[in-house]
């Protein structure tokens, strides 16, 4: 029995490892991907979306682990501290959790400059949705009611420290109002939440909802985007209404800091193909990734503008949270 | 319901190819199952990748039926070994067991195997004819009707403390302790981690389930591997139990199989809560309640059933409104995202085509079940006439795997064996692993749930008194701590004596 389960096992492992490829990529011929989340989940969709291509136009092996827990900064601790610098090593970094990790808990020692950012590669734009009988139809209504009764409009959000929990900050921020901010564990039963009218909203992503919207179950009031979306048209961003918060959640790939330069060129060129490649933007739509490739000292910048501006809202909330 | 959909997903089931896959995926299911720490979560998650490729009826299929095998799988082990290959056949162990040490394995197995299989039937079928009816009935289980559950389930805490009801209850505490450490869900403080980041996650369940049971029980092997007695390796009895044995435990099958829809249905809470429960419920209803834990045919049907009829009804959900009942089912949906089929109630009608072929691969996966699961149980059973001391090392060895496979750290290793060391002791000392297992499922859902339900109540009980559901609920959790109490029993016997004289 245990003999051919490991039979099984090595089997399913073989059947896993992609074929033979070209050796271009200047540091080596296999690339491993350290993944702080479970096999399955949201950044295993956009290793198993890149990763073929990159496969292609690097001439490289992908070989994931997963090294689940913390919300990634087990992986993002490996990455920074315990991995040799020499561009065989990389990890699908999450922002904003990759940030609000250490910036809400001592405990966790890694940080960003102890990264070299290469691109980020999905953005899923925040979005507020409310229950299909609720009594809001537009962004105004529900702001309005949050004004009149402070502290009482019930809003989910994906947990403490997730994009979403941080938008709702910035919006109460932003316009002076203040929500019932309730965590769940993560986008899917914050959103379950919201369709059973538990809560009076969600704060949730678009991917996560996108089917319920169309569907009719959820009502979509605004957009965290900088624009109107191409999928929701008829949905305004905060920014229409006068609320300039723009957020979201995004993941790319980073490795750690002082790799050869030239690994990371080529990484970063790898990235900036996709941008023109019409077959992974149709995979892509197709898995409903909404694509955000920025690569190099512009993703860096993305990174850094958000650990500031998280850094100032977690010191002006974590006495009110931990209190 | 569209009939022609529904047909259309029949014939789609009904080739060559998606029956062959179908049984080679319940074998596979059967396999992982059977490894303790291996769980059906995991297994899906390693296959998924595999069937991007294929058309999405046949990937589907393919997973669909994994799962379903799984779900079966971890009872072999439980009732052979006494560890529990999935989270989900920790109840199973109970009385499974203790039959398999009287040289009853074969019946043991053979029950287990047909409670699966009518359990999975009853929600492939329910799945089929009730999916978007039953679906609403998830949007009405928020935070604060799923406390009331928690807290329902519990109490089942009281009626698995063998013996000493004290020694029970410190074993259940210990279980709602160990279960707070990590991340606070609220503030984001982490709590009693010690600095040490590889428990902000807190405790993985499945390395206490390991740890708890499988470890001591390979340490009780070595100690009594010179023993001249050694009865499990005489299994003289039949695999296919006999038709009045499964005419008993129809109703006690029915009965679980109905608890692990519903349990299924809920997201939040999945096989290993519904086994419990189904447990629970089959001792309650018994006629003869000593019975149990010593060995009752029924403590071995009423998990298998539940946990096996959750597989369908954590799919209710997940195809009628595009919400996951479970971990496993949310890799399914994964699944179909890849596939470019968005989640959502369009489930069943544009995407209907799809949809129906994954409830038929259930149902066939479950028959399929059936004759997979009677030659390769056959095989497995050998594992009794192995010599106790290769099979504690190999359990051992399987345990280490398990505990490594789940986070793919050393550090799970290190506690799964500290939990092994702490469930020998604890067996040593009389007190059961199960009640502390149950607190480790419950605890985190019980505070999770309880905040939330504050928080949306503006820090007022009266939430939950608003709520029927969970008045209803929580007057069951009241009744049945009653029930234990000398309170009940001189309520009872003024009654009796009230009618007779009245």
């Amino acid at each position: 029995m245990k003999h051919r389960g490991a039979y099984a096992a090595i089997l399913l492992s073989t059947l896993l490892l992609p074929g033979a490829a070209m050796a271009e990529y200047s540091a080596g011929d296999e690339i491993k991907v350290l993944q702080g989340f479970k096999a399955g989940g949201g950044s295993d969709a956009l290793a198993q979306l890149t990763q073929p291509f990159l496969r292609e136009s690097l001439g490289v092996d992908f070989v994931n682990e997963y090294l689940p827990g913390a919300t990634g900064a087990i992986a993002w601790t490996r990455l920074a501290k315990q991995t040799e610098a020499d561009g065989t090593t990389i990890s699908i970094t999450n922002t904003p959790m990759l940030m609000t990790n250490y910036i809400m808990n001592d405990t966790i020692t890694y940080s960003v400059d102890e990264l070299t950012p290469i691109a980020n590669v999905v953005t899923d734009p925040g979005i507020i949705v409310v229950p299909a009988e609720s009594p809001y139809e537009t962004v105004e209504e529900f702001l309005a009611a949050a004004e009149e009764n402070p502290g009482t409009i019930t809003v989910g959000n994906s947990g403490v420290g997730g994009d979403d929990f941080f938008s709702t900050i910035l919006i109460e921020q932003a316009s002076g109002i203040s929500f019932q901010k309730v965590p769940f564990q993560g986008d899917g039963p914050s959103a379950t939440a919201a369709m059973g009218g538990q809560i009076d909203a969600s704060f949730n992503n678009l991917g996560n909802v996108y089917g319920h919207i169309q569907s009719g179950s959820l009502r979509p009031l605004a957009v965290f985007a900088r624009e109107r979306l191409s999928m929701l048209p008829d949905v305004p961003t905060l920014s229409e209404k006068g609320i300039e918060v723009v957020a979201g959640s995004s993941r790319g790939y980073s490795a750690p800091a002082g790799i050869p330069e030239e690994a990371r060129q080529q990484l970063i060129d790898a990235f900036e193909a996709l941008k023109t490649n019409e077959e992974f933007k149709k995979v892509a739509e197709e898995r409903a990734m909404n694509l955000d490739i920025q690569t190099g000292d512009d993703y860096r910048q993305m990174i850094e503008d958000m650990e500031g501006q998280f850094e100032e809202i977690w010191a002006s909330v974590k006495d009110e949270i931990n209190g | 319901m569209n009939d022609s959909l529904v047909m259309v997903g029949l014939s789609n089931v009904l080739t060559f190819t998606n029956i062959a896959l179908i049984l080679g995926g319940t074998l596979l299911g059967l396999f992982v199952g059977a490894m303790p720490g291996l769980s059906a979560t995991m297994a899906l998650a390693l296959l998924l990748p595999l069937t991007f490729t294929m058309d999405p009826a046949t990937g589907l299929s393919m997973l669909a039926s994994l799962y379903v095998g799984a779900s079966y799988g971890g009872s072999i082990a439980a009732i052979l070994l006494r560890t529990p290959g999935t989270p989900s056949a920790a109840a199973t162990v109970l009385d499974g067991f203790p039959l398999s040490q009287q040289g009853q394995a074969g019946k043991a197995l053979g029950v287990s195997l047909f409670a699966s299989f009518f359990g999975g039937l009853m929600s492939g079928i329910a799945l089929l004819t009730a999916a978007p009816l039953l679906g609403v009935l998830v949007l009405k289980f928020g935070p604060v009707e799923l406390f009331a559950i928690a807290v329902l389930g519990i109490t089942i805490i009281g009626s698995l403390s063998q013996g000493s009801i004290v020694s029970g209850l410190l074993s259940g505490i210990m279980g709602l302790l160990l279960s707070t450490v990590g991340m606070d869900l609220i503030t984001g403080t982490p709590r009693m981690t010690f600095g040490n980041i590889n428990l902000f996650s807190g405790i993985e369940f499945t390395v206490a389930l390991i740890g708890l049971f499988s470890i001591p029980q390979a340490l009780i092997l070595i100690e009594n591997a010179h023993d001249s007695d050694k009865v499990a390796s005489k299994i003289t009895d039949r695999l296919v139990p006999r038709l009045k044995e499964l005419r008993t435990l129809m109703p006690n099958i029915l009965r679980s199989g109905g608890i692990g829809i519903v349990t299924g249905l809920i997201p939040g809470t999945g096989g290993d809560t519904a086994s419990w429960f189904a447990y629970n419920e089959a001792k309650r209803f018994a006629k003869d309640k000593t019975r149990f834990g010593k060995g009752d045919i029924a403590g071995v049907a009423a998990p298998e059933a539940a946990n096996n009829a959750v597989v369908g009804g954590a799919l209710i959900p997940t195809i009628a409104l595009g919400i996951p009942g479970s971990s496993s089912t949310a890799i399914l949906l994964g699944a179909l995202m890849v596939q470019g089929i968005l989640p959502g109630p369009n489930l069943l009608t544009d995407y209907g085509d799809v949809t129906y072929t994954l409830i038929w691969a259930v149902i066939f996966a479950n028959i399929g079940l059936l004759a997979v699961g009677l030659m390769f149980t056959r095989l497995c059973v050998g594992v009794t006439k192995v010599p106790d001391s290769f099979v504690a090392c190999a359990i051992i060895t399987l345990c280490v795997i398990g505990a490594f496979a789940i986070n793919n750290s050393l550090f799970e290793v290190g506690l799964m064996l500290g939990f092994g060391l702490f469930g020998y002791w604890m067996n040593k000392a009389g007190i059961s692993p199960a009640p502390m297992v149950i607190g480790l499922i419950l605890g985190p859902v019980m505070e999770t749930s309880f905040q939330q339900s504050m928080l949306i109540g503006q820090n007022s009980p009266m939430i939950f008194v608003e709520s029927p559901i969970a008045m209803v609920l929580l007057g069951i959790a009241v009744l049945s701590i009653l029930q234990a109490t000398p309170v009940f029993r001189w309520l009872r016997s003024s009654l009796r004596r009230g009618a007779r004289t009245g």
